[in-house]
């Protein structure tokens, strides 16, 4: 059964669209979402969340709808968005004695693990802990209450190097029995590069790609050529064309291929995907 | 909902309302507008608004796994609970202040601090907080303009029902009094508070938790 299914999402806002946007993951993968700055993806999961209210679509977790059982399916998920940035003055002791309360299945043996791997101070307040502290303290609560399902909002940005590489070596830890999933959005692709089997693309509101990372990278490559090889044939198969005084660097389409005979060709990334279709 | 409830004391609640909620006290001074303790109370729940906004609370709350109609019946649990213990610590500073007031002719200013008077300021609470909680939870960010609202409201009530005491004779005679054999006549107007007060109290949650339920956080 999927773990979390969303479907045709609709949000209208005076100057933003949230377009069809639709979705789905199975237990026991990661998911990561990526976009630009805008691109809707705090909307998105804001809508799965019922923060903002879609206009249309629907959202199942577990098979279960999300707005008919809101409480049960709110039980499965683990959620952080971003840094912990409510309360700033009382201690994390108390924001955790009252957020505990609320989760049928909360595993104080594991927040107590968390807090240790964090290494984070119970007795410090909210304001004393730095952002990445902030991130772990968020990451600490979702992660202590057996979610079947983490829905994260940039869990790595403002961690140092070595903390995000933990944190995505306890990511493949839990999903490693195959019941839970992540689902996380993220600016530092090369985190997912590492750690995501499947990416979903948003990019002004509209899912342009959800698939398994491999697939998605292997659709592209990188060519690289000089100026005279750009001709009119080629030009038109190129994503994001960037040009320079020697020559040009852009994305193809593996099965376009055949076009770039003669060019250097490489494989691509998700920064490079990303930045290449960004540029249309 | 418990949990709500334990949240709401533990993170949200403000310390000047437990001090607005000993303002009861203010019931044994002799002579005195006792309406003005009761008002402290409704500035004490704006100050939980302001506070909670502050810390981001609405946003907190939500995330955790509570329906969005549970977030708007715990806040307006905990206002009810606030005003009614506050009713209820007004209780013995009025026995005391009658026994103890040393001016014959009563209250010179107002009403008396009697059941009738206890029933006016249930009345009172549920205009405050049907107009406040609604107009609150349409933004669930702007705390300010729907106290002007709802203190115009309740600033017009006191003035209104202080009027009408003072000047319809049988109001003044029965009313205004701490005469045992007045209380016939002030207890119905305390059982009708107690009414208004569970009812609208009830619409209001109805209508602010339909209003919020529309709010993109």
């Amino acid at each position: 059964m999927e773990i979390l299914s969303v479907q045709n999402l609709n949000k209208h806002y005076p100057k933003f669209d949230l377009k069809n946007v639709s979705f789905s993951l199975e237990p026991g993968y990661i998911m990561g979402f990526i976009g630009r700055n805008g691109a809707g993806k705090t909307t998105t999961i804001k809508s799965i969340m019922r923060l903002v209210h879609p206009d249309s679509g629907t959202v199942a977790v577990l098979g279960k709808d999300f707005a008919a059982e809101e409480f049960a399916c709110k039980q499965q998920i683990g959620l952080v968005l971003g840094e912990v940035s409510y309360y700033p003055t009382k201690k994390i002791s108390v924001i955790a004695d009252v957020t505990r309360r609320f989760y049928l299945e909360w595993d104080a043996n594991a927040f107590e693990g968390y807090l240790k791997r964090f290494d984070l101070d119970l007795d410090k307040t909210v304001k004393e802990l730095s952002g990445g502290m902030r991130v772990k303290f968020a990451l600490a609560l979702a992660l202590s209450h057996n979610a079947r399902l983490l829905i994260l909002d940039e869990p790595t940005t403002g961690l140092d190097p070595v903390s995000r590489d933990d944190l995505l070596e306890l990511f493949q830890e839990l999903i490693e029995n195959s019941e839970r999933s992540i689902f996380f959005s993220t600016q530092i692709t090369s985190d997912l590069d590492k750690c995501a089997d499947y990416i979903t693309y948003i990019k002004k509101g509209e899912i342009i790609a959800s698939t398994s990372k491999d697939d998605l990278v292997n659709s592209y490559k990188i060519v690289k050529g000089t100026r005279a090889q750009l001709t009119e044939t080629l030009l038109p198969q190129l994503i994001g064309c960037k040009k320079n005084d020697f020559g040009f660097t852009a994305l193809l389409r593996t099965d376009n291929l055949p076009f770039a005979a003669g060019l250097e060709i490489a494989p691509s990334d998700l920064e490079s995907i990303m930045i290449h279709i960004e540029k249309e | 909902m418990k949990a709500l409830l334990y949240k709401e004391i533990k993170l949200a609640m403000h310390p000047t309302t437990y001090l607005f909620m000993a303002i009861g006290a203010m019931l044994m001074i002799p002579s005195y507008p006792y309406y003005v303790a009761f008002v402290y109370t409704c500035l004490g729940i704006f100050f939980i608004f302001l506070t909670a906004r502050e810390n981001k609370d609405i946003f907190f709350t939500a995330s955790l796994p509570v329906r969005k109609s549970d977030v708007v019946k715990s806040r307006i649990f905990t206002v009810a609970i606030i005003e009614l213990l506050q009713l209820a610590i007004g209780i013995p500073f009025a026995i005391i202040g009658i026994r103890i007031n040393p001016n014959a002719a009563g209250n010179t200013v107002g009403i008396e601090a009697n059941m009738a008077f206890f029933g006016l300021v249930l009345i009172m609470y549920s205009l405050f907080n049907a107009i406040y909680l609604p107009l609150f939870y349409k933004t669930a960010v702007k705390v300010g303009i729907p106290l002007i609202f709802a203190g115009i409201a309740v600033m017009i009530y006191v003035v209104a029902v202080e009027l009408a005491v003072q000047m319809i004779p049988f109001l003044k005679t029965h009313l205004d009094s701490t005469d045992p054999a007045m209380a016939i006549y002030q207890f119905p107007i305390l059982i009708a508070g107690m009414l208004i007060f569970a009812l609208s109290l009830w619409l209001t949650y109805r209508k602010s938790a339909a209003n919020f339920e529309k709010v993109d956080l």
